[in-house]
């Protein structure tokens, strides 16, 4: 709070897991939060997670928490399809102009389905990272949050005769909506824009996109949830064969001069993880992580003891360097080095998961005014704080205690002017 | 691996110094070892070198055929991902091997450190610059010519004894030098190994046609156009071999002196094979410039040779050209250099990088005797 007794204006960029927690912390303490946030749906990352640790359980609970805090707060402003287009000012005096794009469906909308059984225009789910499809109006995923329906327009034909706008019984299409900028002041900014998976087809020798059956951390995430495109049956994407053998590639991206630089932090874990979730399938399964270094920092060592001690999990340490698809079926072939049986060794399983490492999004995507370090993190200033996987590769409790961090540091602001 | 290894930290420092400063990058999560299309199966190449290296296990790298089985491609370098350059590691031990098994080690300090640069060309220029002055062409004696007036270097610098004799006591050395090298290699990988195959001829022979035929090099992804470049050059290096077989007939048994017609045989292969020289040259040359980001441009002993190289060629053609309009002072001052470079050429291939070719060829040897070769890309657990 001010000293004029006004409260503390804060602005989150980015309403992932990271920017949830800033702003609600924030707005518990009396500040009013404005949340930015790209995707028509707050959750980021970790809504499209099946289990999170440290409790491998579903992150949806967690989520829900968040969003009921928000429905009850009066102290919280936010919009989705967003993004800040410019900040001016300083400490304490921040003008930032806010763009928010047309979602084409307004808040009549009861999430009842109708206009997505009327569209004609399959689209890959984004969602869902195209392993399944959805239409050009949907509802990003079931438990949405706000829960509305949203048009992809770019994919909607110039010719459609938009038969969705007959369905819906609740006039909540409107295709004249437009994008609207909006000026808002603020005493200090959060960054919370977090990351995206690192593009696995820039590995040019691992496969992804030209081998089948080559699939990255995230994609298994979806397919193991009981909302993904498979009902939560981990199935191989060629031909839906339930997978009994499977390679985790480590460090698929992460550590690696020619992509990401450092270290990913989470893709140990997550693929110590997706064996599990493979093994409650599929007790039988075969699982083969590759990696360079298992690193499970901390208290996190645990876990990979655990997982050790589980019969059917092999852990061999050397870097897969390519992977072939088998000439014969739509199995793939991975190439490693047992380094420490000093062996070149080549592993036919149904499915490889690519571990790979999160990009943050500043690498390719920058919010005006914000300075960025190379490799794409935020740089925080006076006024300015980064929260979550925008500061440093993080896991999802990580980010949670740093956004709290974070939070603070932009309530100082209003309690100095 | 019971025994206690102990580190040697300045035999490290000496391949890092050697143009293996990449060395202590490696973090061995072996990447290369699978992109490598050359490393076999069993105990493949290079990961297990550059850990060698790290530690500066000087033996382990020493009585190592696979730090010759490595053709360089850079494939290893271009995918590592800490910029570690295995390939140019894996020179640079290449290099100090060299200097291990090649005596004298004196000419490979001379050959391998670019302050002595001056001194090895010094040494032939002043050699032949000295022969001039014994005929006395510095005192006042006039250049002859060759039987029909023309323009004849074998009149300027008779081959008996100017010539021949020079060349084939540095010729003689350059084998007796490889021989004691190969020997001590050989006997050094085969301690305590039994050889899988006993029929080492046959070794030799296959050997031999996979150079012919580059087999091994074309197994490169990344760097094919390498393969292509050098088998230029080396069908060059044969084209002129025999070249000098044909023209030593001509002068020893048929008494025939140079210069020849260019319509005659020796000429035709001799030209043929300059060319191919001087392309494969410029290609190797491009090929290096081109992948320099990904793969690494190589050390000075790399370039020391290709520059040997392709100062004969150019020297030669000079020299030819020259001759034929009748260009003195040039001409003969181009033939001087020729033989100058040729002269390092011979001179100094047990040291210089020309030794790969009896030092691979060893490894290669030993890996057909070992049934040490690489994984068939069809072969799939």
């Amino acid at each position: 709070m001010h000293h004029n007794g006004s409260p503390t204006r804060i602005l989150v960029i980015g309403g992932g897991f990271s920017g949830l927690t800033a702003g609600i912390e924030a707005a518990e303490t009396g500040a009013e939060v404005i949340i930015v946030e790209k995707n028509p749906y707050l959750g980021g990352r970790v809504a499209q997670l099946n289990k999170y640790f440290p409790k491998i359980c579903p992150p949806l609970c967690g989520l829900e928490i968040n969003f009921r805090r928000i429905k009850v707060n009066p102290k919280i402003t936010f919009y989705t399809m967003a993004q800040v287009e410019s900040i001016s000012g300083g400490p304490g005096d921040y003008t930032v102009n806010i763009k928010i794009n047309p979602r084409y469906v307004n808040s009549n909308c009861t999430a009842c389905n109708a206009c997505y059984e009327a569209c004609p225009v399959e689209i890959d789910s984004e969602f869902n990272f195209g392993l399944n499809k959805t239409k050009v109006i949907h509802l990003p995923f079931e438990q949405s949050f706000p829960l509305r329906y949203v048009v992809d327009r770019k994919s909607c034909p110039k010719d459609c005769p938009a038969p969705c706008i007959e369905a819906c019984k609740y006039n909540a299409i409107d295709f004249n909506l437009q994008s609207e900028t909006i000026e808002i002041k603020v005493d200090s900014i959060i960054l919370a824009t977090g990351w995206k998976p690192y593009d696995a087809s820039k590995i040019d020798n691992l496969g992804f996109g030209n081998v089948k059956n080559v699939i990255t951390n995230m994609m298994l995430e979806r397919l193991a949830s009981k909302n993904g495109p498979t009902g939560g049956q981990i199935l191989r994407p060629s031909d839906g064969k339930p997978v009994e053998k499977i390679a985790f590639v480590q460090c698929a991206g992460s550590r690696d001069e020619n992509h990401l630089p450092f270290c990913s932090y989470i893709c140990c874990l997550a693929s110590l993880k997706h064996a599990l979730y493979l093994k409650e399938q599929n007790p039988d399964a075969e699982v083969f992580i590759y990696y360079i270094d298992i690193r499970t920092p901390g208290r996190y060592e645990k876990f990979y003891n655990q997982l050790k001690e589980q019969g059917g999990v092999n852990l061999i340490k050397g870097k897969v360097a390519a992977i072939e698809q088998d000439p014969e079926s739509d199995d793939v072939i991975v190439t490693v080095e047992d380094m420490l049986n000093f062996r070149k060794i080549k592993q036919k399983v149904d499915m490889v998961v690519l571990a790979t490492g999160m990009q943050p999004e500043g690498l390719e995507f920058k919010v005006p005014g914000i300075k960025y370090a190379i490799d794409g993190f935020v740089i925080e200033a006076d006024g300015i704080y980064s929260a979550g996987c925008a500061k440093n590769p993080m896991d999802v409790a990580g980010c949670g205690k740093d956004s709290t961090g974070a939070a603070l540091k932009a309530i100082q602001i209003g309690g100095r002017r | 691996m019971d025994k206690v290894v102990k580190p040697d930290l300045q035999f490290a420092k000496e391949i890092i110094k050697a143009g293996g400063e990449s060395l202590k990058k490696c973090y061995q999560c072996s990447t290369c070892t699978v992109v490598c299309n050359l490393s076999p199966e069993d105990k493949p190449f290079p990961r297990k070198e550059m850990l060698y290296a790290q530690w500066g296990l000087k033996e382990k790298l020493f009585k190592n055929p696979d730090i010759w089985l490595c053709h360089h491609c850079g494939d290893c370098t271009a995918y590592c991902p800490r910029g570690a350059k295995p390939g140019e590691v894996l020179g640079a031990v290449r290099k100090l091997m060299i200097k291990n098994y090649s005596p004298p080690s004196f000419l490979a300090n001379w050959v391998a450190d670019p302050k002595y640069l001056l001194l090895i060309f010094l040494i032939p220029l002043l050699f032949f610059l000295g022969e001039m002055a014994l005929l006395g062409y510095f005192s006042g004696v006039e250049i002859p010519r060759g039987e029909n007036g023309e323009m004849s270097y074998v009149a300027f610098l008779p081959p008996v004894p100017w010539i021949d004799i020079p060349f084939m006591a540095i010729a003689g050395f350059a084998v007796i030098c490889f021989y004691l090298g190969v020997k001590k290699y050989w006997l050094n990988l085969t301690e305590g190994v039994e050889l899988q195959r006993k029929d080492i001829y046959n070794c030799i022979y296959e050997t031999i046609k996979d150079i012919l035929l580059h087999k091994k090099f074309q197994l490169c992804t990344l760097n094919k156009n390498r393969s292509t470049a050098h088998l230029l050059v080396l069908y060059a290096f044969i084209g002129l071999t025999i070249t000098t077989g044909i023209a030593a007939f001509y002068e020893w048994v048929l008494k025939w002196e140079a210069p020849y017609p260019q319509t005659n045989i020796v000429k035709i292969i001799g030209n043929i094979s300059g060319i191919a020289l001087i392309i494969g040259m410029l290609l190797i040359i491009a090929n290096r410039t081109k992948n320099a980001v990904k793969q690494g441009l190589g050390s000075y002993f790399d370039w020391l040779l290709i520059v040997i190289i392709f100062a004969v060629g150019i020297t030669g053609f000079l020299a030819e050209i020259l001759r034929e309009a009748e260009v003195e002072t040039l001409g003969y001052a181009s033939y001087i250099a020729h033989l100058v470079f040729v002269f390092a050429l011979f001179a100094y291939a047990p040291h210089s990088k020309m030794a790969h070719m009896v030092y691979r060829t060893t490894a290669m040897v030993f890996a057909k005797t070992a049934l040490r070769e690489e994984v068939k890309k069809e072969e799939a657990a």
